[in-house]
């Protein structure tokens, strides 16, 4: 891992060039992903690296989003807290509001932890919409950014970079927090509670600990996207944002550090993309989902990690052209089931049936071309793509395996 | 398919135009930012066809400056994140107008949106179109210049449907305000009080309660028996409206309902003979009018497949009334100027089959009427293939069903 650090300037330089790089949309993207890379790696602390499964993450995310948008009404960007440092509002009320509900979840472990955390969670989203002075009512608190230290926060580049410092800077905090040994404490609370309390350690404060920090974390991306959005909704505190978070970060691998941020940019940018493509974008979120926890359980980058760790020992070259043909293979059959499903899924569309009449089945341009339902052909073309892909995988991963055995 | 053919036709027929005028003016971009995945989107796409359907006739009659207007398809996911999100990715392409309709808490993000991005770029103004957002600080306190509501409100529902049950003979003297905990159920309680004060009817009890968690209303019902009702005012949609009448009428008990969203797909053929004899008011009913009403309807089917329903037809007025407006804005060099169309808007006019229709320029309000109607078998049309379908028992008159501008909509006026 002597290239991590270099691998972290560029990643770092290309970040900072990205406005010049992109265009107005895709920036705006890449603000949702970096929002969303720290609330997952927020929740990564808590459920990666200390073993507590938060099913109520949006909670704290909401608190700190609500928190900054008061604060941003109140001091209209001027005085004790001027408009860049209002993420520390969302990062104390996250605070707060985590050591209290911590200090309850925490009493238990496992599953029981899990059904407070969301039953907090739910207490605070099913209060939230009789509370209209706090949180807005249905139309939700909007704000107004208002310029601060010379710069206008207007435009997308100056909000690009306000939550790109922060975001940089909290993943850092986070990095630093698991080096030390409160950090180190976590590690044990999730792989022995028992034994760090035969040790002496105060097992439920250090929870509570934890879980505070994590929902700091939480709150400060809720300010940064209430930031973004000069707004806070009360749907913000809905379920599916909790579980929305726990899916990013078990995708990207919420046991290796950088995980969780990489699983929720990559996820973020899926949904930013694929739902203007396609209706069906969330059928294949959830694909993505469980083809992830069946075949990569460690996460894409938990894998990725490994790998470079306990190389084959078939060589680089061996092992690069393996998983080449294997992303090859894999790209066909994702082709014919992408394919599929989109054809499928016009074929099915109210629009289309409207224009079916007796017998008359029009054509259904897909990808460029005119395929006609009631043919073979694409249907042939969808599954035989498919189950081609499939087998060109299954025939890899045998030579691979037939190697190995070779070996042995 | 003749219309299709025929539609089809116009629409090469206006390409071929729009390619020879294209070197004059930019085609105007609009931007549908509405929920087209996940579990709300039913509503969401109700809009899409509604959009469609009535901008293919804005085209047909030659668009926009010569061109074909571009229709812009953007998935808000369902929330105001996303929604925000797609409000910037629509202006950064190009758009000059933001539709989207089906939730009110998008509302409140994308009209906050458009009124700050108008703040920043003054000059570059966009205009938004709300064709659905009922929330009653739309065009209150969130109201601005370049928001145009193009639904009726909660102050609108609430008072036609009892004028028109009242006129009828069938609100009662004892009236019962159930709704939702939250904004638009307390809107609709809120002016169910004061329209009772009106009409000189009592409101024997308000009731607030959860949204959608409910499963047995057996305890509100309760209470509607021994408050002793004629008639409940309720704004609630879905399960919250489905559920109520049905413990209702499980428990034999004879009430009648007013309510806003009756007439949401699926809410008659889950009620069947429970929905019976509920009243509804809204902006459309096929037998008003009916010669050119069933024209709309069967074009509408023609086009999309279904009869239009729900929020539909409003949806089709809205935007009617926004290509009317279009006509009498010149394009400029770059294309369309919203502080025009703002103007023109104000001033637009159009005659749907239900009667004029105009937004009001005080808070961009639309004014227009309210049909009260009555879910029964002799209807015309049925609603989800039951035997069941909405007859008109009111017209009330667009100036009738106008609702004082609220004291909180200060707008800024430009110049």
């Amino acid at each position: 891992m002597k290239y991590a650090p270099l691998l972290l300037l560029v990643t770092v330089a290309v970040l900072i060039a990205l406005p010049w790089l992109v265009s107005g949309s895709m920036l705006n993207a890449a603000v949702q992903m970096l929002i969303s890379a720290l609330f997952a790696m927020a929740f990564g602390l808590l459920c990666g690296q200390a073993g507590m499964l938060s099913f109520g993450h949006a909670a704290y995310f909401g608190v700190g989003a609500f928190a900054a948008v008061h604060a941003m009404n109140a001091f209209g960007g001027e005085g004790l807290l001027p408009t860049p440092l209002l993420p520390l509002v969302g990062g104390a009320s996250g605070l707060v509001s985590g050591l209290l509900a911590g200090y309850f979840s925490t009493k238990r472990t496992g599953v029981y932890f899990a059904m407070i955390t969301l039953a907090l969670a739910e207490l605070l989203h099913a209060l939230a919409p009789h509370l209209k002075t706090v949180f807005g009512g249905e139309a939700g608190v909007s704000s107004f950014r208002m310029p601060a230290w010379g710069i206008g926060f207007g435009s997308l580049n100056d909000v690009y970079f306000l939550t790109l410092v922060w975001t940089l800077v909290s993943i850092g905090l986070l990095y630093l927090f698991s080096k030390t040994p409160l950090g180190r404490l976590a590690l044990g609370l999730r792989e022995n509670a028992h034994r760090l309390r035969f040790l002496g350690y105060n097992t439920h404060a250090l929870g509570t600990l934890i879980f505070a920090i994590s929902a700091m974390f939480a709150g400060i991306a809720g300010a940064l996207q209430s930031m973004n959005i000069e707004a806070a909704n009360y749907v913000v505190l809905e379920s599916h944002i909790s579980t929305a978070v726990v899916l990013n970060s078990f995708i990207g691998g919420v046991r290796v550090f950088l995980g969780p941020a990489i699983g929720g940019a990559v996820m973020t940018f899926f949904g930013h993309v694929s739902s203007d493509l396609t209706r069906v974008w969330l059928l294949y979120q959830g694909i993505i989902f469980v083809l992830v926890m069946m075949f990569l359980p460690r996460g894409i980058v938990g894998e990725l990690v490994e790998r470079i760790r306990n190389p084959s020992g078939e060589g680089l070259a061996r092992t690069i052209s393996t998983l080449l043909a294997r992303l090859a293979s894999l790209a066909i059959a994702a082709f014919g089931a992408v394919f599929l499903i989109e054809f499928l899924q016009r074929v099915l569309s109210p629009e289309y049936r409207a224009g079916v009449t007796e017998g008359n089945w029009p054509d259904i341009a897909l990808f460029s071309y005119d395929w006609a339902p009631l043919s073979v052909l694409p249907w042939a073309f969808g599954l035989g793509l498919f189950g081609f892909g499939i087998a060109l995988v299954i025939m890899v991963n045998r030579r691979v395996a037939a190697r190995k055995e070779a070996q042995a | 398919m003749g219309f299709q053919k025929f539609a089809r036709g116009t629409a090469a027929m206006a390409l071929v135009l729009g390619a020879a005028t294209a070197a004059q003016a930019e085609p105007l971009k609009i931007a549908l930012v509405e929920t087209l995945s996940g579990p709300q989107a039913s509503t969401g796409l109700l809009y899409r066809d509604a959009v469609k359907y009535q901008l293919s006739k804005i085209n047909e009659a030659g668009g926009f400056g010569g061109a074909p207007i571009e229709l812009l398809e953007f998935d808000n996911q369902g929330g105001p994140v996303g929604a925000a999100d797609r409000v910037r990715a629509a202006i950064s392409e190009g758009a000059d107008i933001i539709l989207q309709g089906s939730s009110s808490a998008v509302a409140g993000q994308v009209t906050e949106d458009v009124r700050k991005y108008n703040l920043r770029n003054a000059g570059n103004e966009v205009l938004y179109v709300n064709l659905g957002g009922e929330a009653m600080e739309l065009t209150g306190a969130k109201c601005h210049y370049y928001h145009f509501r193009t639904t009726p409100n909660a102050a609108i529902r609430v008072n036609t449907i009892m004028d028109g049950m009242q006129e009828a003979g069938v609100l009662g003297e004892r009236i019962y305000a159930m709704n939702q905990n939250y904004s638009w159920g307390i809107d609709v309680q809120d002016n169910t009080v004061e329209a009772a004060g009106r009409l000189g009817v009592e409101v024997v009890e308000t009731t607030l309660h959860d949204v959608n968690k409910i499963q047995d209303f057996s305890p509100y019902v309760q209470r509607i028996q021994a408050a002793d009702a004629d008639t409940v005012i309720t704004g609630n949609w879905s399960n919250d409206l489905l559920l109520l009448m049905k413990a209702t009428s499980g428990a034999g008990l004879d009430v009648r309902f007013g309510t806003a969203f009756l007439d949401q797909p699926g809410n008659i053929g889950n009620a069947g003979a429970v929905a019976e004899g509920h009243f509804l008011s809204t902006t459309f009913n096929p037998e008003v009018n009916p010669e050119e009403s069933a024209v709309f309807m069967e074009d509408y089917k023609a086009f999309t497949g279904h009869y239009p329903s729900y929020v539909e037809p409003t949806a089709v007025f809205g935007m009617m009334l926004l290509g009317e407006a279009l006509k009498s804005v010149e394009p400029t060099e770059d294309g369309l100027n919203a502080a025009d169309l703002a103007v023109a808007l104000e001033n637009a006019r159009v005659e749907t089959p239900m009667g004029p229709v105009y937004i009001r320029a005080e808070d961009h309000q639309i004014v227009q009427s309210m049909i009260v109607q009555e879910v029964s078998r002799d209807a015309k049309y049925k609603s989800d293939d039951t035997e069941f379908g909405f007859v008109p028992i009111k017209v009330i008159a667009a100036e009738d069903a106008e609702q004082p501008v609220q004291d909180s909509c200060k707008m800024k006026r430009p110049g």
